[in-house]
């Protein structure tokens, strides 16, 4: 039994090897025998530096294959995967929601299996916030994280804002700002962190009325109200505006490129949102996923995406071997930590009392 | 073999008259197909019942539609913010469409009066243009309308701004929220998004008014000119009332295609005059997932635009009459 047969070694090697080229390039299906598995990522860049850089060293490291599955945002996705569970085949076996989207999954029930941490020594690295328990265990453990930050175009503006209050000093800021439309995408956190009692606030109607008129108060400042990142992008660029709140791992790109952007952490700090790694309930691939999410929560591999995606790592800088050069490129300290679970339990309430701010003068 | 001949040739005219033709059949299942099943879809999702926090499910209430017009968190408040943005689609809509019909229309007419062969050049060139998407016509106003490489700059650069800041206008801009402490703006401003949604469709306009305007029969014009009238009069007098029924079709449908703009309106309109097509998309595609609400407002704006087309119709049926 033990005897190895050089030959079917040979073969095996060949075909791992071959199929983590195809897997990872063409996306091809795989021969049932090799081990292999199905991962869903953000399309795009994002996608793309996980199949040039990560999928190919966890291939090396395990042997397992793995085949890159675009996801077009954790929402649509959802919904995707909701309808394949009741259709009884999934287009992936691993998916990476947002803490929301998550949160969404786990209240709908039935679209997530519960993981076992003792096969996945590694995730001790990170903190207990990223590995989300409910009911039925561990049904999520963080892949990566991002920054929405405080950005200046500094052309114009010298020294970066102190506090986030700043901006709400129209003498500097008339008509100069560009902040995101939608409710969700954590300026009210931003408003809480700043002048209430963060996530506290969001507990109570009251509470959500008083955040979303104090960012009211904002409106002669906002120039922009953008809702794609690339309207940001070209209104920071051309002087449209001259600060506000933009991706930090972008500003940091665009900063690098020669733009006058810069990122800035104030005293209250950025909203920190990241990824989890999600096992379908209807995988047969349990044992591969947590070999995935094992090698994911490694330390070196965090490093690896922060060097080559420009994520924020989700383990302690001192454990990984990233400089702190590279670690100040891709996070930074204090994170404000999204309400998420009041954006889903009110999102009604939430969205319109914000939209109505918005869309009525 | 002739007694079958004889039967089968006696009642073949009957069924072809009472079954349609195969061609009918494929157009009728066409229509069914691609018009009537969306929207029997949009109108039944229209009924349908967000779950908060998770999505939505299959039902039969008319909250959606209420909420529309007061809000979800009615009657603790009430939100005018739907009727709002149903009034901007209206209003964008009819905007545009007139300043396009309105300055297209001078060009299709000179237009006419150009050899054949420039004429051709002309349209060539107009169907042309028809064929960039919104979202690059958008994408060039933008870079029109920016601070560095557009209109702002050429106003710095050519003193205009200094200029405006010295007689006092600028604080006028600033308060009409087209002026920032620094220099003019156009992003987001109401006139940049008229400005590209006319610009969207006017190549529309001058191919809808080209064929009416060409068939004009130039021999009134000249028999109004040798009795006198001025080229103003010639102008209300016999070319407007000739080519009234084509001009106002244009305007018609150049508001029904404006009705449901996107990229110019998410990228010129401030949030607080952005329209319906906007908050259908958000609440469809947004992270709510609420698509009963999105088929409610669709809903609403295709009736709105149904009635609005009804009561244009009936308005120039009524003054066309004494004429």
């Amino acid at each position: 039994m033990t005897k190895i047969n050089r030959r079917s070694l040979l073969k095996s090697t060949a075909s791992v090897g071959g199929m983590a080229l195809a897997g990872s390039v063409l996306g091809t299906p795989l021969i049932a025998q090799s081990r292999s598995l199905k991962v869903g990522s953000y399309g795009g860049y994002f996608e793309d530096s996980f199949k040039s850089f990560v999928y190919p060293a966890f291939t090396e490291a395990t042997g397992i294959t793995v085949e890159s599955v675009t996801q077009p945002n954790s929402t649509d996705w959802l919904v995707t995967m909701q309808q394949a569970t009741r259709a009884g085949n999934v287009p992936a076996d691993i998916s990476l929601y947002s803490r929301d989207s998550l949160i969404k999954a786990s209240r709908i029930g039935g679209l997530l299996a519960p993981l076992d941490a003792s096969q996945m020594k590694a995730t001790e690295n990170l903190d207990g916030y990223f590995r989300f328990e409910d009911s039925s265990g561990l049904i999520g453990v963080g892949a990566m994280s991002w920054f929405t930050s405080m950005v200046v175009n500094t052309d114009y503006v010298d020294t970066p804002p102190e506090s986030w209050a700043d901006f709400w000093n129209s003498e500097q800021y008339e008509a100069s700002l560009g902040i995101s439309k939608l409710y969700n995408s954590h300026f009210l956190d931003i408003v809480a962190a700043t002048f209430f009692d963060g996530q506290e606030t969001f507990a109570t109607n009251d509470g959500i009325v008083a955040l979303v008129e104090k960012a009211r108060e904002l409106k002669p400042n906002t120039a922009l109200w953008w809702s794609a990142e690339s309207q940001m992008e070209q209104s920071i660029k051309n002087g449209d505006v001259i600060g506000g709140m933009y991706y930090h791992d972008v500003s940091q790109l665009m900063a690098a490129e020669g733009f006058p952007i810069l990122s800035h952490f104030p005293k209250e700090g950025n909203p920190q949102d990241y990824g989890s790694w999600c096992l379908s309930a209807i995988s047969d691939k349990a044992a591969e996923a947590q070999e995935f999410i094992n090698f994911s929560s490694d330390p070196a591999t965090q490093a690896l995406m922060s060097r080559q995606i420009g994520t924020a790592p989700l383990v302690d800088r001192s454990k990984t071997d990233l400089t702190e050069e590279e670690f100040a490129a891709v996070s930074g300290t204090p994170s404000i930590q999204p309400a998420y679970e009041a954006y889903l339990d009110n999102e009604t309430f939430i969205k319109e009392t914000w939209d109505t701010m918005l869309g009525t003068s | 073999m002739s007694a079958i001949e004889d039967t089968s040739a006696l009642p073949a005219e009957a069924p072809t008259r009472r079954l349609p033709s195969p061609r009918m059949l494929i157009l009728w299942a066409l229509i069914v197909t691609f018009c009537v099943v969306p929207f029997g879809l949009v109108l039944a999702i229209s009924f349908g019942q967000k779950i908060e926090g998770a999505a939505w499910e299959w039902a039969f209430t008319g909250e959606n539609y209420l909420r529309f017009f007061v809000g979800a968190d009615w009657p603790e408040s009430r939100t005018t913010l739907y009727l709002n943005r149903l009034w901007y689609s209206i209003y964008y809509a009819v905007i545009a469409a007139l300043i396009a019909v309105l300055t297209a229309f001078p060009f299709a007419y000179l237009l006419t009066r150009l050899s054949r062969r420039a004429q051709s050049r002309w349209l060539v060139f107009l169907l042309a243009t028809m064929s960039l998407s919104e979202v690059f016509i958008v994408m060039g106003w933008d870079i029109l309308l920016s601070n560095r490489s557009g209109l702002p700059m050429v106003l710095r650069e050519t003193g205009v701004t200094a200029w405006l800041k010295d007689v006092g206008w600028f604080a006028q801009l600033r308060e009409w929220g087209l002026a920032n402490p620094r220099d003019v703006k156009f992003k987001t401003s109401m006139v940049a998004t008229v400005l590209t949604m006319s610009y969207l469709v006017w190549p529309y306009a001058v191919i809808l008014l080209y064929p009416a305007l060409s068939r004009l029969d130039q021999s009134t014009v000249e028999a109004a000119r040798t009795m006198g009238a001025g080229p103003w009069t010639v102008m209300r007098t016999v070319v407007l009332p000739t080519v009234r029924l084509p001009l106002v079709g244009t305007v018609f449908l150049l508001f029904v295609f404006l009705l449901g703009t996107y990229v110019s309106v998410t990228v010129f309109a401030d949030p607080s005059q952005q329209t319906l097509a906007i908050s259908v998309y958000e609440a469809v595609r947004g992270s709510t997932l609420n698509a009963p609400f999105g088929a409610a407002q669709a809903v609403i704006l295709l009736i709105t635009g149904a009635l609005c087309l009804w009561l244009g119709r009936t308005l120039v049926a009524r003054t066309g009459t004494p004429a």
